[in-house]
């Protein structure tokens, strides 16, 4: 016979017996409601039920499964004596009863495969039973649904997944249960091939204290297979109890889980669903991972992923790159919730309105001041406040983190690296530094030049490093922060540093310096700055594009920046921009002059001093040391009576002091720069302006061109 | 030589009493041979028996060999990747 | 030699198509129809596995494994417990009475072979 005619000849008993069943289960409910010791009669109905349930699954009959599902847990419950029996009850069994007659017949009649699905009538008949269940009826159906979802994802992963490490060493008790652990290796080895296994027995004892009923033995196994880890776990199933399992993605598998895991959609950012999701752990170990999670005391405080990692379910570096999957999504999120794009152009042309409505608003102020309004001024007092934080706010809108133009140069440091060569690695700092955007767009033409600059003459060939005791890979950093009104951008690396004297000798052969001119390191190191200045020995393919360090020079001043050059011989070089804060909030010290106001950067603010006795020198010794004055009444030609006291404000810029010579200190204040326009480009010795809060405008002092202008002409008139 | 043959199975329905047998068994001489050629059914109880008395033996400084290997004896060292490491030689049987 | 395999459990259709699969997979099958027969079917001969419904007229499957695990003959035979979702408290009596394998009910005669398999070879 073969097994289709023997699969026919068991369905008919099937039939026979289910009819069999329900003629029973029809009487036992006709007799229920006048026996008055039911439990027995109650028993062989629900037995009827689940019978034909358990039986109708076997010959996959889902719809009868479905519906008599519902139909056994109402007498499960009358079994439990949670329901009693009623006439009610009666009548709504018994068309069940018929249902389920109809249902088999039609099975008998070759609608085996017939719509697995209930029909409306069944529906119905459902429904009725429903009040009796409630409120279980819903679980009842969802735990069909479970069972036709496990059955379908037995039939094999979705997850593509190649090979495991197993460790297990099988409860001591299992050989008693009847549980033979080499059987379940050698069901194990159904779903694939096992490349390698080692039998352990170091936990056997000696002879005499062998219980030779005890299972000792453990496995270390690599499998090759198909099979995702839940069906693998799933082997050990009746022997999870009381055994150590451990089933781990093989080490070299793991660039391809990290790989999987990155790749996985975006939908879930739970530590636990993202390896969940790339097949690494099942869901029971996740499920014993929180309820581990859970029941730390006093409350729960390692995180899932540690748990996972301690547990021996998943390895650290799958956790790592689901961590940083996490990141990842939760920043994506972050920024499509909270990002928009907009038109820099816009932006500038709303500061600029800011600008006027700042200087508009304070005006406005002014004249309601002079009114005796006191409605109206304060009307106004609040406008102002109000304005200031749409300007503090709108200028924020400008600011970008560094750290997009930084990264840039992690590709170019790779292609370079491997144009010359050499092993450098980037180091990134300050990357959330905030930057206004125009300097963010200019800035990175002169910093690739500088990059270009230290990989090519910088950094040393890996056999002069290692002759100089250095590690073989050069490091070149790009660091960001702020200081003070200032951001500062640096370019260092590890290299060979700036050679002084070569430097030296190239300049005076250039006519740069005299021979025999005594400069500072700091000088000499500047002179790479000039104009046709390179004192590369030989020409890369770098270097040689015709810009020198004196274009970088240039492009920085032009964002009215400065560069500083730090080195020392053989530990390496940093370069140092200085850049103000465009259109940022700086610390001032605010000065008046006559009826004028001036805003001083505090960074260049060293001391305020009185000047002693106005005998219209121009310099005064401070300490033992002269300081030269500079008159701002002078400079700016300033008329109106002169404060009987003046003060001395001193400044430094590049180890060089100067004292501004004020009427009135009026203390720090924060503030806004306002570039000057094109118009007063030529002014020297002034930075911008800014709005004070009066709705006055002062002018910032540019103390670095004061101070030079002071050392090219120190005693004027 | 002494030699002991195994009659019947090696498993955990019968794994105390041949843990009793292959104990006394060893006490016999120090060159020994246990013949597994009646061995027809052996699971993990059987293997640890012969894991036991082969790390025995051992210990006492005996010479202990396994022969004649049955079919079901040599597919469950094989599973447990232990062949080599009993170091006994085996002879293929027609089974 | 073939491995024997008693199946006990009260519908006979079960029974027939459990024996179908296994018989197919090579294994030896003896039917029983309740606990009571299942102990009588026996016979001191030499059974690999017992697969046992729970819900049973006469003896159900938890009584026939306690009375089963008392039988020296018969106290390692691994036994797999015909459970329902719903019979969680079943499973856990089953397990303690020494049924440690079990299938849930409704199942396909592919996952009863699988389960088989796990504990013997045919």
């Amino acid at each position: 016979m073969s097994f289709d005619e023997q699969m026919r000849d068991a369905l008919k008993t099937f039939v026979i017996e289910s009819l069999e069943l329900l003629q029973d289960m029809e009487d036992g409910l006709l007799g229920l409601e006048i026996d008055p010791e039911p439990s027995e009669r109650i028993n062989a109905i629900f037995r009827a039920a689940h019978t034909i349930k358990g039986s109708a699954g076997l010959f996959g009959l889902d719809h009868i499964v479905a519906f008599t599902h519902v139909v056994e847990s109402v007498l499960d419950t009358l079994r439990d004596g949670k329901l009693n029996v009623s006439p009610e009850l009666v009548a709504a069994l018994l068309p069940c009863c018929d249902h389920m007659i109809e249902l088999i017949q039609g099975v008998s009649d070759g609608h085996a495969d017939a719509n697995s699905s209930l029909s409306a009538a069944a529906r119905q008949l459902l429904d009725g039973l429903e009040s009796f269940l409630n409120p279980e009826p819903k679980q009842a159906m969802t735990a069909v649904q479970d069972t036709s979802e496990r059955l379908e994802s037995s039939g094999g992963g979705i997850v593509d997944s190649g090979n495991w490490h197993l460790f297990i060493q099988f409860g001591e008790n299992c050989l008693r249960d009847g549980m033979d652990p080499l059987s379940f290796i050698r069901y194990l080895a159904t779903l694939g091939e096992i490349v390698s296994l080692t039998t352990f027995s170091h936990a056997m004892p000696d002879a005499d204290s062998m219980d030779p009923e005890t299972s000792y033995l453990g496995f270390e196994i690599v499998l090759n297979s198909d099979a995702d880890k839940a069906t693998i776990e799933s082997v050990f199933d009746f022997v999870r109890e009381g055994s150590y399992i451990h089933i781990l993605p093989l080490e070299n598998r793991i660039p391809y889980y990290v790989e999987l895991i990155e790749s996985l959609g975006e939908e879930n950012a739970q530590l636990g669903e993202l390896l969940l999701k790339s097949g690494v752990i099942t869901q029971r170990e996740l499920q014993e991972g929180l309820n581990a999670q859970q029941a730390q005391i006093p409350q729960p405080s390692a995180r899932i992923g540690e748990i996972l990692v301690d547990q021996q379910v998943v390895q650290q570096p799958l956790v790592n790159a689901a961590l940083e999957k996490q990141q990842q999504i939760k920043d994506n999120k972050a920024r499509e919730n909270q990002s928009i794009r907009v038109d820099a152009e816009r932006l500038d042309k709303l500061i600029d309105l800011i600008g006027e409505l700042v200087i508009s608003s304070a005006a406005a102020s002014l004249r309601g001041m002079q009114s005796a309004d006191v409605v109206l001024q304060e009307a106004n007092a609040s406008v102002i406040s109000l304005v200031e934080e749409v300007r503090d706010s709108a200028l924020q809108l400008r600011m970008v983190p560094i750290g997009t133009t930084f990264n840039r140069f992690q590709r170019v440091v790779r292609d370079i690296s491997k144009e010359l060569g050499k092993d450098i690695k980037l180091v990134i700092g300050g990357a959330d530094t905030e930057v206004d955007k125009s300097v963010v767009e200019k800035i990175g033409d002169p910093l690739m030049h500088l990059v270009r600059n230290a990989m090519d003459h910088g950094i040393e060939r890996a056999e002069q490093r290692l002759e100089n005791g250095k590690p073989a890979q050069g490091t070149l950093s790009l660091n960001a922060y702020h200081s003070s009104g200032n951001i500062v951008i640096e370019v260092s690396d590890d290299g060979g540093g700036l050679n002084r004297d070569k430097i030296l000798a190239k300049a005076i052969e250039r006519g740069l310096v005299q021979a025999g001119a005594a400069l500072s390191d700091q000088e000499i190191f500047a002179l790479i700055f000039e104009p046709g200045f390179s004192t590369a020995d030989q020409i890369s393919n770098l270097s040689g594009r015709g810009v020198g360090m004196d274009v970088v020079k240039r492009n920085i001043a032009e964002l009215r920046g400065v560069i500083d050059i730090d080195s020392v011989p053989g530990r390496g070089t940093t370069l140092k921009i200085q850049l103000p804060l465009t259109l940022a909030i700086i610390d001032g010290f605010l000065a008046g002059v006559g009826d004028a106001s001036y805003v001083i950067p505090l960074d260049r603010v060293v001391e305020c001093v009185e000047l002693p006795v106005d005998d219209h020198r121009d310099y005064m010794e401070l300490r033992g040391e002269v300081l030269p004055f500079i008159r701002l009444r002078q400079l700016f030609r300033k008329t109106g009576p002169t404060a009987k006291r003046q003060n001395v404000i001193v400044v430094e810029h590049l180890g060089f002091k100067a004292g501004l010579v004020v009427d009135r200190l009026l203390g720090e204040l924060q503030t806004v720069i306002k570039p000057l326009g094109k118009l007063f480009s030529h002014v020297q010795g002034v930075g911008g302006s800014t709005i004070l809060g009066s709705g006055e405008v002062a002018l910032i002092i540019d103390v670095p061109t004061l101070i030079r202008q002071q050392e090219h002409n120190p005693f004027p008139g | 030589m002494p030699s002991l043959t195994i009659k019947d199975e090696l498993t955990i329905y019968n794994a105390a009493e041949q843990k009793i047998n292959l104990l006394v068994f060893l006490t016999a001489g120090d060159d020994l041979e246990i013949n597994l050629a009646n061995v027809t059914e052996i699971d993990t109880a059987g293997l640890q028996l012969l894991i036991l008395i082969k790390r025995e033996a051992a210990h006492l400084g005996k010479n202990l060999r396994f022969v004649m290997h049955s079919k079901a004896v040599l597919d469950v060292l094989e599973l447990a990747n232990l062949t080599g490491a009993f170091g006994d030689q085996v002879v293929l049987t027609q089974n | 030699m073939a491995k024997t395999i008693l199946v006990v459990d009260d519908a006979a259709s079960v029974r027939q198509v459990v024996g179908i699969a296994l018989k197919g997979a090579g294994y030896d099958v003896i039917e029983a129809c309740d606990g009571k027969d299942g102990l009588s079917k026996l016979n001191g001969q030499k059974i690999h596995l017992i697969i046992s419904d729970v819900n049973m007229p006469n003896m159900d499957g938890i009584t026939f494994v306690k009375e089963l695990k008392q039988l020296p003959a018969y106290k390692f035979t691994p036994v797999i417990m015909l459970t329902t979702e719903s019979q969680e408290g079943k499973k856990q009596e089953g397990q303690a009475a020494g049924a440690k394998a079990w299938v849930v009910k409704p199942f396909q005669p592919a996952q009863m072979l699988a389960a088989v398999s796990k504990l013997i070879l045919p």
